[in-house]
């Protein structure tokens, strides 16, 4: 009943607009529930801090899930965290299934937000000390483990593998950060380019460009009949939402939702490696690993359990050791700033009722967010049934308008988007593979910071298996994956030479 | 339903359009101030909004404080003459040219210095708890005697500076002992603090208000600190709240300061160093619209609500007017030009 007591009308009423603004910014293409937080968090200086994080704790849950409805819809993640979600989401549309693909989506992201909210409330301290055990090494293994994931997403494991470095590569471009403890210097391009990359490409023009401006420029090549919808089909012709969609995913759903929460706790990892680590998870135990990336339900558990899973994560290490677990997070912090409340390893135990609070919020926000996302999903799923003619320019207006406020206005991040959406659309007519190519630049400077970092500390490389028992932990699983990975691809490759 | 929703995506992103295109034009209405930090939790964000909420009050404007980090602040104030976009951040921006970071330019001769805000005296150095350092004596003694001590720094600026510092006392009181003081070059603060959690570093570059709850953890516990150094002059901090930061009071932190700590800078004086917070503008802006600001500021530090609000978080309001800011800043300037002058040498 402690909790309760913090319940106020414009307490609910601000998570409630909260929630319902980060799901219209998760759902635009360019808008995330980070940017969300950045342009909300100057109200809440004179909001007060419980009204404000209130209201800023809506917009956190509700950007994250919002994600997949573009995801699902258009192909094109509405955040980076739900990539994972375009592999099987945006299948399932294209054979009629939108609706049930968007309300698993909901459900999984529910389920996530939930899980990650127990750990947070009844183990943040001690899940907030064991998260300092991951020390550069240990979070430079994770991200390997998470790239290693790239040869399991593609059909053509060394493309895949080709693919994924590439991104890597791209990822480097730009200045080797002293915000990171880098020296500063430039790589990777010519002087003319230095003050239009000096940050490197933004992510999520890039994001978009590869995702949304190729597939429609690939659906302009083909030709867009005037009554061609994104399905092809009728709604009227879509299958119905049952929970029996869940029967057999209870171990999908709870492992990824702990994967996201892992993650999440994790400073400096980030949700697009806990969906792309569910994903591939859920795929490895698979007993139909084929069916993934051509519409398995499966699939869009994993990565929304995980990215939701992530929120309360990400909070542990925000509210136990005043450290932000991911990129929102970071921008949270903020509001504890502004009303000059410190946040650090006694901010909960000298805290009660603002930390009651906070789980209050969170737990209304996640309510809130299955509410609305539930009954309205209907209504957008029809999205579907506009013609193409019409829908694809407007996705091409979101993509741009999208690109340009990432960064409250720059132009260079549009030609980025115009860029990466031109490199898309190539490397779908030679065979590249997008995924794999995403995942690499979205993990490739925290690869590089935390491998650089690990040798300017130890000096040599036998400390990647000699740190601690964690490392060791952490190579089994890649090895695994790495094995997982080359089975499927001999596997996939016997299936296409005998097909039957 | 689909007409709403995307009807609703495309006002979204042309209301945001057309509030950049009103901010360039509509100044005083509308102003940007942008900082040096990408961090929303750090001191710089905390201070400028506080300064934005109460310019906005003052002047009648909405004055919103973006996050973007030194690079695009710079590049953001150097693309707009007309006001509608200034610049906060601290001695890190010409600290940053000194240190030859990439991105940084002369300040003093590329864009107008504004008045100078305030203070945070909470730069600090801190050890673990269970450390053999005591007092940032012990430090130096240690690196004298040919222990290798690593301090964990983010290179280029405020943080570097302090490390500098040390390098150049233990040169001054050993010649050749400044080189067992190593740098351990990282990111954030979360960063710094996970190298002394995990044994990588012996002394961490921190503050007050980022560590002060660290340093009242029980000894045992892997992440308990005790400060040894805050680089702040002993007059600066006497100058802030009484209550000090979090539980610990003003008296106790000046115990961690010059004269009570002490780093030479020359062998007879104490190297100190306080993190100023001071504003900047487009060379070209209008010269009017300074004014406006300098007077503006003027009137609200004397009314005394801004500086409450300011000691209250652990600042000390140091209003200065444009003219004597650049003056001030420029010795600064010069005089740690020394400071990292003398350790490459």
């Amino acid at each position: 009943m402690e909790l309760l007591a913090h319940i106020s009308p414009m307490f609910v009423l601000l998570v409630f607009v909260g929630t319902l603004i980060g799901i219209i910014f998760g759902a635009i293409p360019g808008m995330t529930a980070t940017m969300a937080v950045a342009v909300c968090l100057p109200l809440t200086y004179s909001l007060g801090l419980q009204e404000g994080l209130a209201l800023l704790l809506g917009l956190y849950v509700g950007g994250i899930s919002g994600g997949l409805v573009p995801a699902i819809l258009l192909n094109i993640p509405g955040t980076p965290a739900s990539i994972a979600t375009t592999f099987d989401g945006h299948p399932m549309n294209q054979r009629g299934e939108g609706e049930i693909a968007l309300k698993l989506g909901i459900f999984a992201s529910l389920f996530g937000g939930i899980f990650s909210l127990v750990a947070l409330y009844f183990f943040a301290p001690a899940l907030a000390d064991f998260a300092i055990k991951f020390s550069y090494v240990e979070k430079f293994l994770i991200i390997f483990f998470a790239l290693t994931i790239m040869g399991a997403l593609c059909s053509n494991m060394l493309v895949g593998v080709f693919s994924g470095v590439l991104g890597v590569l791209v990822s480097l471009v730009g200045a080797y950060s002293t915000d990171k403890g880098g020296n500063g210097e430039y790589r990777l391009m010519f002087e003319f380019m230095e003050p239009y990359l000096s940050s490197g490409f933004s992510l999520l023009p890039v994001l978009i460009g590869v995702f949304g401006l190729s597939s429609i420029l690939i659906e302009a090549e083909e030709g867009v009949p005037a009554t061609a919808s994104t399905t092809g089909t009728a709604t009227a012709r879509q299958k119905k939402f049952r929970l029996t969609i869940f029967r057999g995913q209870g171990v999908n759903l709870f492992r990824s939702a702990f994967i996201g929460t892992f993650v999440g706790l994790l400073p400096g990892v980030g949700g697009s490696a806990a969906s792309i680590m569910s994903y591939s998870q859920a795929k490895a135990f698979s007993k139909d690993p084929q069916s993934y990336g051509k519409g398995n339900p499966a699939g869009i558990i994993a990565s929304e359990a995980s990215n939701n899973g992530l929120t309360g994560g990400a909070l542990i290490p925000l509210l136990s050791l005043g450290i932000p677990g991911d990129a929102t997070t970071a921008i949270l912090i903020g509001a504890f700033t502004l009303q000059g409340v410190q946040v650090g390893p006694l901010f909960i135990s000298g805290n009660t009722d603002v930390w009651n609070m906070i789980i209050v919020a969170m737990l209304l926000a996640n309510i809130f967010m299955f509410a609305m996302m539930y009954f309205a999903i209907r209504h957008i799923a029809r999205i579907v049934t506009v013609p193409k003619y019409i829908l694809l320019p407007i996705i091409l207006v979101m993509c741009v308008v999208g690109s340009y406020t990432i960064n409250y206005g720059i132009m260079f991040d549009v030609w980025t988007l115009f860029l990466f959406g031109l490199f898309g659309y190539l490397a779908h007519r030679i065979g590249l593979e997008i995924a794999p190519f995403i995942i690499g630049f979205i993990l490739g400077p925290s690869a590089e910071i935390y491998f650089v970092k690990s040798l300017e500390s130890f000096g040599t490389l036998t400390i990647f298996f000699t740190k601690s028992w964690i490392a060791g932990v952490l190579w089994l699983l890649i090895a695994l994956s790495i094995a997982m990975s080359v089975w499927m691809a001999g596997s996939a490759g016997r299936a296409a030479r005998d097909p039957k | 339903m689909t007409r709403f929703f995307t009807e609703l995506g495309l006002a979204a992103g042309l209301a945001l359009i057309s509030t950049a295109g009103a901010q360039a034009q509509e100044f005083p209405s509308n102003v940007r101030v942008v900082i040096g930090s990408t961090s929303t939790g750090g001191d710089t964000y905390q201070a400028s909004s506080f300064i934005a909420s109460a310019l906005s009050e003052k002047l009648g404007i909405n004055a919103k404080v973006d996050a973007v980090g030194p690079t695009e602040a710079f590049k953001a104030i150097a693309r707009d003459p007309s006001g509608s976009t200034i610049m906060i951040h601290h001695d890190q921006s010409y600290l940053g040219y000194l240190y030859g970071i990439k991105g940084y330019e002369d300040i003093f001769a590329t864009y107008k210095i504004g008045p100078t805000l305030a203070v945070n005296p909470g730069n600090a150095y801190l050890v673990p708890k269970n450390s053999p350092y005591q007092t940032i004596g012990d430090v130096l003694k240690a690196a004298e005697s040919g222990t290798r001590v690593r301090v964990a720094i983010q290179p280029g600026g405020v943080s570097e500076i302090g490390f500098s510092a040390l390098k150049n006392a233990a040169k001054i009181a050993s010649p050749g002992s400044e080189a067992n003081i190593v740098p351990v070059n990282t990111g954030s603060q979360a960063d710094k603090d996970q190298l002394l959690f995990d044994g990588q570093a012996d002394v961490i570059n921190g503050s007050v208000q980022s560590n002060e709850q660290y340093t009242r953890l029980a000894a045992d516990d892997q992440k308990a600190m005790r400060f040894v150094w805050l680089t702040a002059e002993g007059s600066t901090i006497a100058g802030g709240n009484e209550s000090g930061y979090g539980e610990t009071g003003r008296d106790a932190l000046a115990q961690f300061a010059s004269p009570n700590a002490s780093v030479t800078l020359d062998g007879s004086s104490d190297f100190t160093f306080d993190k100023v917070f001071f504003m900047m503008f487009n060379k070209d802006m209008d010269p009017a619209l300074v004014a406006k600001i300098d007077a503006a500021l003027k009137e609200i530090y004397a009314e005394g609500k801004l500086a409450e609000t300011l000691k209250a978080n652990f600042f000390v309001p140091a209003y200065r007017p444009t003219d004597e800011a650049a003056a001030y800043l420029q010795k600064k300037n010069d005089d740690y030009a020394k400071v990292i002058e003398a350790i490459r040498q």
